[in-house]
């Protein structure tokens, strides 16, 4: 019997296999957003999860190129500092525990992109008016996300040796921050207003909240 | 502006993919640059390798390599084997007297052929670089209890430092010493 699963891709056709899978999972996961209520932004951040997973793991090959600072970023600018945080601790923990490896490293990632959520939720009002994402000042935060994610990241060698090494060794990550950087422009450009607008639809809003209070009629 | 981000971020992708190597290349000098001098990682090693350059691998002690079991074994450019250093802090094996080359693969590649089949080395390829699986048949986790969250890993020193790149980015001056050493996170 022929045993297909020892056929042996090459690393190009391994990619283009993740990128048709990535975009079955996309082209899914917009489909069922449309069955998603109004105003659901826990089931929306669920959404955005798999995608964050499924986008890291899937675009592995790509060197530093992953849709998560981004994504992440969204999460901070639509549904604040809190969720964008646990969106990005989700994300690093399923997917480096499921395939890319869990380590000390995961909790660092966790840190940066939560850092990522708090600067997205801290320049909200910079990046929506009126409903629409200002797409420059995104991209440009986008770009100094990538940085800033992967210097608190590479701070981690701290653990196991001295200060005197840091700089150094930003200094040779350089060429994949600027990967990172440019995947971050990429996505923003191609990804972050159609996102946008489904999370836009689920977005809380805070006049909602104060109404909460049960009103009685005297 | 936004509208013209789409071109904008295909053109930054062409930009990068053409400028990735002239950048990896001038990192790599810098690299270099931070790497202390060969003088004292010689030390143990043999005299007539003074100003050559070195290849070392050394074994845990819990791992019982089936030719290396004690000292460190110096082994010449052709084979055979210059004398075992007992006081070496370690135990494993030494490959040098080479010179002129400028990567640090074709050194170990160099070296790996001069001990004959006692260093075979098996690596992965990711997206990041190349990562050393195992050296004489030793994986990192053959020394060390791996776990969820421990394990081990084949690391590399430049000249006595941790180095900065990885065994193909590393440029080498004449008595650069490498040494592989299972370290453990």
């Amino acid at each position: 019997m022929y045993d297909f699963h020892n056929v042996a891709l090459t690393p190009t056709q391994s990619l283009l296999l993740n990128i048709c899978i990535l975009s079955v999972i996309v082209f899914a996961v917009l489909r069922s957003e449309r069955r998603l209520d109004d105003y659901n932004p826990i089931a929306m951040l669920g959404v955005l999860a798999i995608f964050g997973i499924a986008g890291r793991i899937l675009l592995d090959p790509i060197p530093n190129f992953q849709p998560v600072t981004v994504i992440v970023l969204l999460a901070g600018i639509y549904y604040g500092a809190p969720r964008a945080v646990a969106l990005a601790g989700i994300i690093a923990l399923a997917s480096n525990f499921a395939v890319l490896g869990h380590g000390p490293w995961t909790l660092f990632q966790v840190a940066g992109w939560g850092l990522v959520g708090f600067a997205g939720a801290f320049f909200a009002d910079h990046l929506l008016k009126d409903g629409r994402l200002q797409l420059n000042r995104l991209a440009g935060l986008a770009i100094i996300s990538a940085f800033a994610f992967d210097w608190v990241v590479s701070s981690s060698i701290l653990l196991k040796t001295d200060v005197s090494m840091l700089a150094p060794y930003l200094l040779n990550g350089l060429l994949f921050d600027l990967y990172h950087a440019v995947g971050n422009l990429v996505f923003v450009a191609w990804l972050a207003n159609p996102l946008g607008e489904i999370m836009l639809r689920h977005r809380v809003e805070p006049s909602s909240q104060s109404v909460s209070e049960v009103v009685t009629n005297r | 502006m936004s509208d013209n981000l789409k071109p904008l971020s295909v053109i930054a992708v062409i930009a990068l993919i053409i400028l990735a190597p002239a950048i990896r290349d001038a990192l790599r000098e810098e690299a270099a640059t931070y790497v202390d001098d060969s003088e004292s990682s010689h030390d143990g090693l043999p005299e007539s390798w003074n100003d050559t350059q070195v290849f070392c691998v050394l074994f845990p002690d819990q791992t019982s390599h089936p030719k290396f079991t004690s000292g460190v074994t110096m082994i010449e450019q052709d084979g055979s084997t210059l004398g075992t250093n007992s006081e070496y802090n370690g135990t494993g094996a030494c490959a040098g007297g080479f010179s002129g080359f400028e990567n640090g693969l074709d050194l170990m590649d160099a070296a790996v052929n001069s001990s004959g089949t006692d260093l075979v080395y098996n690596l992965t390829e990711f997206s990041f670089g190349l990562q050393i699986d195992s050296i004489g048949g030793i994986e990192p986790c053959d020394a060390t209890e791996c776990s969820d969250s421990s394990g081990a890993y084949w690391a590399l020193y430049h000249n006595g430092g941790t180095s900065l790149v990885g065994i193909s980015d590393i440029i080498l001056s004449e008595g650069d010493v490498l040494l592989w050493q299972i370290a453990t996170w």
